[in-house]
């Protein structure tokens, strides 16, 4: 029998990167995935390993797509949410060398990563909630349905060395628009609706500053009983370790407002830090290596999460140099996007662009993506056919493991193949 | 490989007693030669430094230049590159970049090479935070590279010193080093992050007790001092102390330099704990370095670097996450602070060091009194904890200080009268001779670190090499160098950046007990939010790896 393992396997399919699963292959399919949550389970057990022969002669796509990218004066590349740091590290030396706007990540990094530049972070790596913390946010998050095993593993039930009592040994918090999966198992529930969120935040923060307010005032602002309010900042304050738990957007309100609820929970997370208290604030974690990609590109520019290399120079400014919405205004010319994105997060008017815009995809030639780009050229699925690097939400990087062979090039094969292509022409 | 003379400058090489001697240097393989003994023999490329000044490469034995506080910073300050000068144009094959206080990862090794530095050593990575830290050096040409590991925190240690088993200790060590693939060991604020982790009272004296941990720093640092020389590594513990910053520290450093008695022990930043006075006191605040330099002076196990502040804008960021808090809240400015678990804290605030404000003008005069009063200039190391005090890029104003009275009077003058009666600058008077640069800038960090490749010009050690045009503005001479040669390449040529190789990562190479090893992964599956069997780093995950220290030496001996 041609048994096999690959362990330990890090799953990069929610924001958790659980990187403690096990799985066994039997015959070319995985049969079993243990440590896999019920979210996962499914996508991996069965999965074909077998090596594929996928890719035929590429040659001509190769060149096609280096010659458009070549002949582009304003090209954008974007994706790299799912890509290996490794991978982001070449698609940034190819922006470099030919002068594109280069995009990591999802929506919500733009704004997450302004209002960090704006006030900074409280943070900490999850071990330290895990041994540390006895009150736990979760604001306006299910994880119990999104990020199933982060509550086990992560934020609520570990025993730690400061924290032996495990789930008993910990306050749990939930702030959400209605009574969720993770609330119904939560200590405190507090109801909010989205529109309020923002009003919300900064209510808490006053509180907690013991700041005078009209108590009509913050229950026609928040919607909320004072007293509720009252009771959850005490417990905030008296926690000796607290963790704030908040999704990409930092709430559902709108997500015109993310930046300003991003900030609202800083400042509040940063007030909480007493003498005699430890506070911090942590994203529950995007699917993929949004994370990992934003660190690449601010090492290798100083800039992140949308870098404009058109001038020679990185240049950042928020919205004005995001890829996604300069395709939108129909300033790019070209556009590579490296990996298996959600177009449905684009602008209607980004979409609607690239069907007049040359483009490139280099990802999964099952992906949907792959039929209507003006080139394709197949890749590796980072996580599952390439070994690397990923990043959590907490900085923490964490090697990833392939568990099949498809034969195909990995993304970064591509990207330095299009790079030494161009550079041959020039 | 290719042969290169340089050929009849001004040697300065401090390490083999050479002192502006007219010769040749010859370089073959990416190492020094000695001179052919054929008086015809000619090398494929020559220098013509007739007339220039030629040292080793400059070492700095303590900056930040890698790994999640350093791109955190990158990150949060957009605001410092974006001007036309905090900005690095691509040409040729060279990547673009950016600056500010914290340059992005290649335009840090440009702007190294680019003051004729060619090795640097990250002094902060927690042991979790290497396999972020290594990439960052996979990305940062031209110079070698190495790590410290932090561990004065670390609940492996702390659990181990409480054991008070030596074997124990030296075993937590080398596991943590092995695993980080790192340098040497460092101790940030010894038990004092973790106290503060815990929201207890701070840790301010040698013999306050951690809770839980029920370890002192004295035990602490002590400890890990010792485990460093037995375990034989090149660089002795690398020692940030308690109290950072604040008035009357200087008790405590004296107090912990006694401690380290019988051990090595290398002090990171001095000026930074060589103040006297009380705690939230500023009027009584004052410079206390002439006991503790004489201390040291005294001491042949210890040495220092100096942590020197210089006027500007720049970013604070340390591993001592309490010091961060601190500063937070005392400059109101943003803060990233980010607890690591099994190790440490760490905290970035932006902060703009004023001529104009007291404090920060005589922690200039301290810095500056500590290069003037440490008579023997192989003891300490010129740095400015890039980018605590200053960054890297301002090493030149350093050299210009030390070598002219006139100036630092200049300068002294500027600042508000009462720097001039809180410190002893303004009666010194010694001026650093181009020898005495060249030990605190290469030859002293190099012995310091152990590395016996280099920091000199003697026959086997690495080629890398500066020569400058000699200028009676000392600022101009040491800012832009006419030749920079890394591992025998010239990089920089007529003062322009030429190419970029990568650089080395030089780590130390230890044995790790297996039983050991078996334990204390056994206790981060219980304990760490990841799989202990990615903790470590394999060599494979380093960019262009060079072992050193003592298996390394042990080979170059038999």
């Amino acid at each position: 029998m041609n048994m096999s393992r690959v362990d330990p396997f890090t799953c990069t399919f929610c924001g958790c990167l659980c990187d403690d699963l096990a799985l066994t292959i039997d015959g070319g399919t995985i049969v079993e995935a243990r440590n896999a949550c019920d979210l996962v389970r499914p996508r991996l057990v069965g999965l074909s390993t077998a090596r594929g022969n996928e890719v035929g002669d590429d040659e001509p796509a190769l060149a096609r797509a280096a010659a458009l990218l070549r002949a582009a004066r304003a090209p954008v590349i974007v994706g790299l949410g799912k890509s290996s740091n490794e991978t982001v590290g070449k698609a940034v030396a190819l922006a470099d060398r030919i002068g594109a706007v280069v995009q990591v990540g999802g929506p919500a990094s733009g704004p997450r990563i302004t209002a960090f530049q704006r006030g900074g972070l409280v943070s900490a790596t999850l071990g330290e909630v895990k041994n540390r913390a006895d009150v736990v946010v979760f604001w306006a998050t299910d994880p119990v349905v999104t990020h199933p095993r982060h509550w086990e593993r992560y934020s609520v039930e570990p025993v730690g060395r400061f924290t032996p009592e495990g789930r008993a040994g910990r306050t749990v918090v939930v702030i959400d628009r209605e009574r969720t999966a993770t609330a119904e198992k939560a200590d405190v529930f507090l109801q909010v609706d989205p529109q309020n969120e923002l009003e919300l935040l900064w209510v808490l923060r006053g509180l907690a500053r013991g700041i005078p307010m009209k108590e009509s005032r913050i229950e026609h602002a928040t919607g909320c009983g004072v007293s509720d309010l009252k009771n959850v900042v005490e417990l905030l304050k008296l926690a000796r370790y607290g963790a704030w738990f908040g999704g990409p957007f930092a709430g559902r309100g709108p997500v015109a407002q993310a930046e300003a609820r991003h900030q609202a929970v800083a400042g509040l997370v940063r007030d909480l830090n007493s003498p005699t208290s430890r506070f911090v604030a942590i994203g529950m974690g995007e699917a993929g290596n949004a994370h990992g990609a934003e660190a690449v590109l601010a090492w290798q520019t100083g800039l992140t999460p949308s870098v404009d290399l058109g001038a020679g120079v990185p240049e950042a400014l928020p919205g004005a140099t995001s890829g996604v919405e300069r395709l939108a205004r129909g300033e790019a010319d070209c556009v590579l996007v490296v990996g298996d994105v959600t177009l449905d997060d684009w602008p209607d008017a980004a979409r609607a662009r690239l069907t007049s815009t040359p483009w490139i995809f280099v990802g999964p030639p099952e992906s949907p993506l792959a039929a209507s780009a003006t080139v394709a050229l197949a890749a590796a699925t980072a996580g599952l056919d390439e070994d690397g690097t990923v990043t959590r939400v907490d900085g923490v990087s964490l090697p990833i493991r392939a568990v099949r062979d498809r034969g195909l090039p990995t993304e970064g094969d591509r990207l330095v193949a299009l790079l030494s292509r161009i550079e041959a022409s020039l | 490989m290719s042969t290169l003379r340089i050929a009849g400058g001004r040697i300065i090489d401090p390490a083999n007693g050479v002192n502006d001697e007219v010769g040749d240097l010859w370089i073959k393989d990416g190492r020094v030669a000695a001179a052919p003994t054929d008086p015809g023999a000619r090398a494929d490329r020559t220098i013509d430094a007739r007339g220039y000044v030629v040292m080793p490469g400059g070492v700095d034995v303590h900056s930040h230049i890698a790994g999640s506080k350093v791109n955190a910073a990158r990150i949060m300050r957009p605001e410092e590159r974006r001007s036309e000068d905090q900005v690095m144009r691509r040409w040729g094959a060279f990547r673009s970049g950016t600056i500010g206080s914290v340059p992005s990862s290649f335009a840090t090794g440009y702007q190294y090479a680019g003051l004729g530095y060619t090795t640097a050593v990250d002094a902060a990575i927690p042991p979790l935070g290497a396999r972020h830290a290594h990439a960052e050096f996979g990305d940062t040409p031209l110079v070698d590279k190495a790590m410290l590991v932090l561990m004065g925190n670390n609940h492996a240690i702390l659990d181990a010193v409480r054991a008070g088993d030596p074997a124990r200790i030296e075993q937590a060590v080398a596991w943590l080093l092995d695993a980080a693939k790192g340098f040497g060991v460092k101790a940030v604020n010894p038990g004092g992050v973790e106290q503060w982790l815990q929201g207890k009272d701070r840790i301010s004296g040698w013999d306050d007790r951690v809770d839980h941990f029920d370890v002192t720093p004295r035990e602490i640092v002590t400890a890990l001092a010792r485990a460093v020389d037995a375990l034989g590594l090149p660089h002795p513990l690398h020692f940030h102390g308690l109290n950072l910053g604040i008035p009357g520290n200087w008790v405590q450093t004296l107090e912990g330099m006694k401690a380290l008695d019988g051990s090595r022990a290398h002090l990171a930043h001095i000026q930074f704990h060589s103040y006297g006075g009380t705690p939230d006191q500023a009027g009584d605040f004052d410079s206390q370095v002439a006991p503790l330099a004489e201390y040291v002076d005294s001491h042949p196990n210890l040495t220092v670097d100096v942590g020197q502040v210089l006027f500007g804008e720049t970013t604070s960021m340390t591993a001592d996450g309490p010091v961060g808090h601190f500063l937070a809240n005392l400059l109101g400015r943003k803060w990233y602070s980010l607890n690591v678990e099994q190790e440490d804290g760490c905290g970035v605030v932006p902060i703009t060091y004023s001529d104009r404000n007291y404090v920060h003008a005589l922690q200039w005069a301290i810095g500056l009194e500590w290069f003037l009063r440490v008579g023997d200039p192989w003891r300490i190391a010129l740095s400015t904890d890039h980018p605590n005090g200053a960054t890297f890029r301002s090493y030149p104003d350093v050299i210009a200080l030390l070598m002219d009275s006139g100036l630092r009077a200049e300068a002294l003058a500027k600042l508000p009268e009462r720097v001039r009666a809180r410190s002893g600058l303004a009666d010194l008077s010694r001026e650093y001779t181009l020898a005495e640069i060249a030990i605190v800038t290469r030859a002293a960090p190099a012995r310091i670190l152990g590395l016996s490749h280099k920091g000199h010009l003697g026959p086997g050690a690495d080629a890398d090499v500066t020569i400058y045009a000699p200028d009676d503005d000392k600022r101009r001479m040491f800012a832009l160098p006419r030749w920079v040669v890394k591992a025998g390449e010239v990089v920089v040529d007529d003062g322009e950046l030429r190419s970029a190789p990568g650089g080395r990562t030089l780590y130390t190479g230890l044995d790790v007990d297996p039983e050991a090893r078996a334990e204390l992964e056994g206790r981060l599956a219980r304990e760490a939010s990841f799989h202990p069997a990615n903790f470590g780093l394999k060599v494979d995950d380093l960019a262009d790896p060079l072992e050193v220290g003592p298996k390394e030496r042990e080979a170059v001996q038999e």
